[in-house]
């Protein structure tokens, strides 16, 4: 309890630390979103608006450290005001309808990634210098230093436009309206296979090789010997020893891999114009909705935190040390 | 240091690695030399297929592909080693110094640096690109080397911190050793392994960031740069209308510069950490074991 106490506070002071951040970019850098925003309507928006755009990014007329505050009560209120690109619709509801399609990209690669290498890495540790090792281990080490871009470009290129075996970009058939049917269910399969692969695969290689790590690790353990001593199947030794105790270090690295599990997610649905979050950042830096990419910013640290939160919950689990303290 | 250059090419990983990263540098270093056209003048109809006079064929602009590589190499590979130090100097520093001091120093460095690793970093960097303007290389490579040292500081602070209860930097610090020394003769060295990992990790990095950042028209278009021409293929629908050259050369030239880094990379963990070979000496030396052991049995049957 008093761990997973000490790791609230500090989430807590991390998501303070990133809305600083996140308020004083725009305030450090030369120019101001408004005016930028003005340049760039090319006289769409009326002079007149200035001041209300100035107020939609907290550059209200008020001493820096209420504007601060101004700005810390929004995220509570989650009212990110209205967005530019998508006018006249709140910042909050763009988000909202993006938001699943993300958490369904990501959710869905993690958990192909995660489970295939954390696998394939306790095999390739258990039977090293052997055919898995001898193939898997340097193929994750090649995939791991692969971008997300190489493998959407390549996976759009080969299977969508020179073999139109999947869809080039949607996350479903836009004639179909968004129901809970076989063939809505089918349709978001279709467009979001190409998406989740690609991201599974930028990510596998580093599960793989961090499994594969702290299970050679274990592997001169003398408890292990006792189990097989003992006269236990390979298989139980394996799994329910070695690779229970190899896990946890893996869990840690899971919780740092989010970042780049975040960046994957975004390049990915760029490149398949994907209607996830990552790729309404994209749109929102490209059109320069400064309030879409205000709370975008704020709805992704916290997502990455949530995400580090989940990963200490199963710390605590797997590791019992952690119970009793 | 001879010995540890001959040590480190004694790994096969590491050599191979070596040698496709010096073949980058090669070409990045005499690229105006054998770049067969300017890289930026129309030299050819628009998207031509690869032929004899265009190897790896032309872009939108009629363009050569194939110089674009090349020029793009110096450009990809100054950005990674620049960012690639900065980080590497940062982590280094934090790790160590949180480490060696302790306390009340170490908790201030190692909650900042948990707090910079828990930050969505890659939509910070898009946004911050986006607030400067089109920005050049070095300013990706001093944007990018500025935000990603808390990886490297946090490993160094753990390698480091199993360092400081060794005996021999316990009795150096019990001589009274300054800290300048302590930290410089005794301590760095012997991280030495863990900073050429952060090193070569934070060019990979840094390569496969400025790529996306450019690919996502973040970075100024007139770089010559992969990122640059992945972004002008897009932008060009080079995809859509088959025009493949244009977009897997440079996907081919990042995936083998990282392949080669982090080749060395495991080669660099392999010597610092023998457990992980992937044991084909072992295996071999068991083998010969056997045999021996079959040999001398029959012997002493006959």
């Amino acid at each position: 309890m008093r761990f997973l106490l000490k790791r609230l506070s500090f989430y807590a002071v991390a998501f303070l630390v990133a809305a600083t951040f996140n308020f004083m970019i725009p305030r450090l850098l030369p120019g101001n979103p408004a005016d930028i925003m003005l340049a760039n309507s090319g006289g769409m928006i009326a002079p007149e608006a200035r001041d209300a755009l100035m107020a939609t990014f907290g550059f209200i007329d008020a001493p820096l450290h209420e504007q601060y505050f101004a700005y810390l009560g929004s995220i509570f209120t989650w009212d990110f005001g209205l967005s530019i690109k998508f006018y006249p619709m709140p910042v909050a509801d763009v988000l909202t309808q993006a938001l699943p399609w993300t958490l369904f990209l990501t959710g869905a690669a993690l958990l192909i990634a995660f489970s295939t290498g954390t696998l394939l890495g306790i095999l390739a540790a258990w039977r090293r210098g052997q055919l898995t090792d001898v193939i898997a281990s340097p193929t994750a080490l090649a995939l791991q230093s692969v971008p997300a871009v190489v493998v959407a470009l390549c996976g759009l290129y080969f299977l969508s436009v020179r073999n139109r075996v999947f869809p080039t970009s949607y996350a479903y058939d836009p004639k179909l309206d968004p129901a809970f049917s076989w063939e809505f269910a089918a349709s978001v399969a279709y467009h979001g296979f190409l998406p989740v692969v690609t991201l599974s695969v930028v990510l596998v290689g580093g599960y793989l090789i961090t499994m594969r790590n702290n299970m050679i690790g274990q592997l001169g353990e003398d408890y292990l010997a006792m189990a097989e001593a003992k006269g236990l199947s390979d298989a139980r030794v394996r799994y329910a020893y070695a690779a229970r105790n190899a896990l946890l270090p893996s869990v840690t690295a899971l919780a740092l891999s989010f970042g780049a599990l975040f960046g994957g997610s975004l390049i990915t649905e760029v490149v398949f114009n994907y209607p996830g979050v990552g790729n309404l950042l994209y749109l929102g830096i490209v059109g320069r909705d400064f309030p879409l990419i205000q709370g975008q910013l704020l709805i992704m640290t916290l997502a990455m935190l949530l995400a580090n939160l989940a990963v200490d919950l199963a710390y605590v689990f797997l590791d019992p040390r952690l119970k009793r303290a | 240091m001879p010995d540890l250059l001959r040590t480190f090419l004694r790994n096969r990983k590491a050599a191979i690695g070596l040698a496709i990263v010096l073949a980058y540098v090669v070409v990045a270093l005499v690229a105006p030399l054998i770049a067969p056209f300017d890289p930026i003048a129309r030299v050819g109809r628009p998207h031509q297929a690869p032929s004899a006079e265009h190897w790896l064929g032309t872009t939108r602009m009629g363009r050569d592909v194939f110089s674009q590589l090349i020029w793009g190499t110096r450009t990809s590979l100054m950005v990674g080693i620049v960012a690639g130090l900065i980080v590497t100097a940062i982590g280094t520093a934090i790790g160590i110094t949180a480490a060696y001091f302790g306390g009340l120093v170490d908790n201030v460095l190692n909650f900042f640096t948990n707090v910079v690793l828990v930050l969505p970093q890659l939509p910070l960097l898009l946004v911050l690109a986006a607030f400067l303007g089109q920005v050049g290389p070095w300013a990706i490579a001093l944007i990018i080397g500025l935000t990603s040292w808390a990886w490297g500081a946090r490993v160094t602070r753990a390698q480091a911190m199993s360092l400081k209860t060794r005996d021999f930097i316990q009795a150096s610090a019990m001589i009274g050793e300054p800290t300048w020394r302590m930290i410089l003769v005794e301590m760095l060295p012997n991280l030495l392994s863990i900073i050429g990992f952060n090193f070569i990790g934070s060019v990979i990095f840094t390569i496969i960031t400025e790529a996306t950042l450019e690919f996502l028209g973040l970075g100024s278009p007139l770089a010559l740069s992969w990122g640059t021409m992945l972004y002008n293929a897009q932008t060009a629908s080079a995809i859509m209308v088959g025009a493949w050259w244009e977009v897997l050369a440079p996907c081919a030239a990042i995936v083998l510069i990282g392949v080669g880094l982090s080749l060395m990379n495991f080669g660099v963990d392999e010597i610092a950490n023998p457990r992980m070979r992937t044991l084909g000496n072992v295996a071999k030396a068991l083998r010969i074991e056997k045999r021996l052991l079959r040999q001398r049995m029959q012997e002493a049957n006959q």
